[in-house]
């Protein structure tokens, strides 16, 4: 990444670097520090440092969290295919419509509201709904509804979709801007049904939105804890171990173990997903440039 | 969204004014809950969040606006988005995975106070870094910071470069661009910004909680309390006030600023 020619002194220049590394530095010291203690076999505060992994080896065999992570994959997995087509079709939606100030303000307010404040809106509502239907299956005898958002999977997932959509929305929308929609409109003169356009034209130049939103979904089903926690009923989850563990006993070494694999594999696979896009960009400008100036 | 996240919240006015039973509550039309809230030490603990998630927002200006500047005039047009991502990075984090970090990190023996030790710059360890109310403003500068940075490059972005050009090509010192330009351009952005911070900050129990100690109590924290001790309408009221408060902010946003604008770079 090189610096833009200007005419201030480099010096100012590097400054104003150091100042931008440094806040991120900062954002990030917290999960670097996690990292470190981790692999500390004497743990936090320890005068020496003797490098193990012996706190990962405890965690991986604790039944406990091992049963907490297969509930939250199940989560990831149950709200991946809901909310990324939600999101697709929001983002489609958005740049059709007339109304754009009233999708922005549904799809981005969860941004907004506080967890604790949406958590406890949405228990309240699960319950009520419950005893709602519970009294129609009083008058029409039909009871199989009375169970259905009793607090557990279903009542989670639907948390994780109300959190994430906006994520997977914002994610979307970027990668559709560069999309120019007269390619779609050319499919269509040209014959083309409406989901053929967008699945062999529309689709492959947004693939790597999508993408990122899936990977997006996951990492924070894995890291949402207030919403999860108010709404997922009798199982745990991968935070909800690990927050029990830290607020009952304090960071043990393997509280800092679990919680550095969350951050880590977070990290990596985002970084990941960065590195992919900064290299597929830099090709198309390649591309771009070559037919634009063949010569040179 | 508008059945499990526009109606829960807009009926959670309608659920403030029902009377509490034992283990639920029952509808009827009583201002308890909200004299409860308005009319005990809550309001106090209230306004006391609202005035450290105000100074919040004023430390996140400073740090994050300098940054959103940066980025927009002095990087390259296509490595520009690639440094907004690297503040992705945290927000990818579990916000309580960094919050509960802080607390090593910032104790009396922790790194900051050991390397300020270690530097010889202090002779005692500091203790107001946590469990105090300066422990729950880095809390939410830690956790919310990235979204002033992206929030105010969105409306950076929007400026096209020329105007960057006609200004320098005019003479327009640094302190005027800053005042006359900048300032008004990012103003959506810097707006949606400190209203998420703001409300984030007097909404998320789990800083005061981690970071905050004892005496530190927000509006999160009353809610998630009320429910603990299942009084459920004044969890509700204020969840409504809440709700008020988010609704008031955005709308006087929206109608100084056009929020929408924020989105146009991407849309």
């Amino acid at each position: 990444m090189s610096l833009r020619d200007d005419f201030q002194p480099k010096w100012k220049l590097l400054l104003k670097w150091g100042w931008l590394s440094f806040a991120v530095f900062i954002l990030m010291a917290p999960t670097f520090y996690t990292v470190y203690i981790s692999f500390n076999e004497l743990g936090f505060g320890a005068k020496y440092y003797n490098f193990t992994f012996q706190w990962y080896e405890n965690v991986f065999s604790d039944k406990q969290l091992i049963g907490a992570l297969g509930w939250t994959m199940l989560l990831a997995i149950i709200t991946l295919p809901i909310v990324i087509p939600f999101g697709l079709l929001s983002a489609k939606l958005y740049k059709q419509s007339t109304h754009k100030v009233w999708i922005v303000f549904i799809l981005l307010s969860p941004l907004f509201v506080p967890a604790d404040i949406l958590a406890s809106a949405l228990l309240v509502f699960f319950k009520n709904l419950n005893k709602f239907f519970t009294l129609i299956g009083e008058y029409t005898g039909i009871y199989s509804l009375d169970t259905w958002f009793d607090l557990g999977i279903m009542t989670a997932v639907i948390g994780l979709i109300v959190y994430t959509l906006p994520y997977v929305f914002v994610v979307i929308m970027i990668t559709m801007a560069r999309y120019r929609n007269e390619q779609t409109e050319a499919a269509r003169d040209l014959g083309a049904s409406a989901w053929r356009a967008f699945w062999e034209i529309e689709f492959p130049q947004i693939r790597a939105g999508v993408f990122s939103a899936c990977a997006f979904v996951v990492i924070l089903t894995f890291n949402e804890y207030t919403r999860t926690s108010l709404l997922k009923g009798g199982f745990d989850t991968f935070t909800s171990v690990l927050i029990s563990q830290m607020l009952n006993t304090g960071m043990s070494e393997e509280s800092y173990a679990m919680a550095s694999i969350v951050s880590l594999v977070a990290v990596v696979i985002v970084s990941a997903i960065l590195i992919i896009t900064a290299i597929k960009t830099e090709e198309l400008e390649k591309k771009t440039r070559t037919i634009k100036e063949p010569n040179k | 969204m508008i059945i499990f996240f526009v109606l829960p919240l807009l009926l959670t006015v309608v659920w403030s004014v029902f009377e509490r039973t034992m283990f639920w509550m029952e509808p009827a039309f009583t201002l308890f809950s909200y004299e409860n809230f308005f009319f005990s030490s809550r309001l106090e603990n209230f306004l006391s969040s609202m005035f450290h998630s105000s100074i919040s927002v004023v430390c996140a200006f400073f740090i994050g606006f300098p940054i959103a500047i940066f980025i927009r005039r002095r990087v390259r047009k296509v490595a520009q988005h690639r440094v907004m991502l690297l503040f992705i990075l945290p927000f990818m984090v579990s916000e309580i995975i960094r919050i509960f970090a802080l607390r090593p990190i910032l104790s009396r023996n922790g790194v900051v106070n050991s390397f300020l030790m270690d530097m010889n710059l202090i002779e005692s360890p500091f203790s107001i870094f946590v469990f105090t109310p300066t422990g729950v403003i880095i809390g939410e500068i830690v956790s919310f910071l990235p979204f002033m940075i992206f929030s105010t490059f969105l409306a950076l972005e929007a400026i096209p470069n020329y105007i960057f050009e006609v200004c320098a090509d005019l003479g327009v010192n640094r302190r005027r661009m800053f005042k006359d330009m900048f300032l008004p351009l990012a103003a959506p952005g810097l707006f949606a910004g400190s209203v998420f911070i703001f409300v984030n900050g007097i909404g998320i129990a789990l800083i005061p909680t981690i970071l905050g100690g004892p005496g530190s109590v927000n509006a999160g924290l009353i809610a998630t309390q009320a429910i603990i001790a299942l009084d459920f309408p004044l969890a509700m009221a204020v969840s409504a006030i809440m709700m008020f408060t988010l609704m008031g902010l955005l709308y006087l946003g929206h109608r100084l600023f056009n929020l929408t604008k924020l989105l146009e770079p991407i849309s």
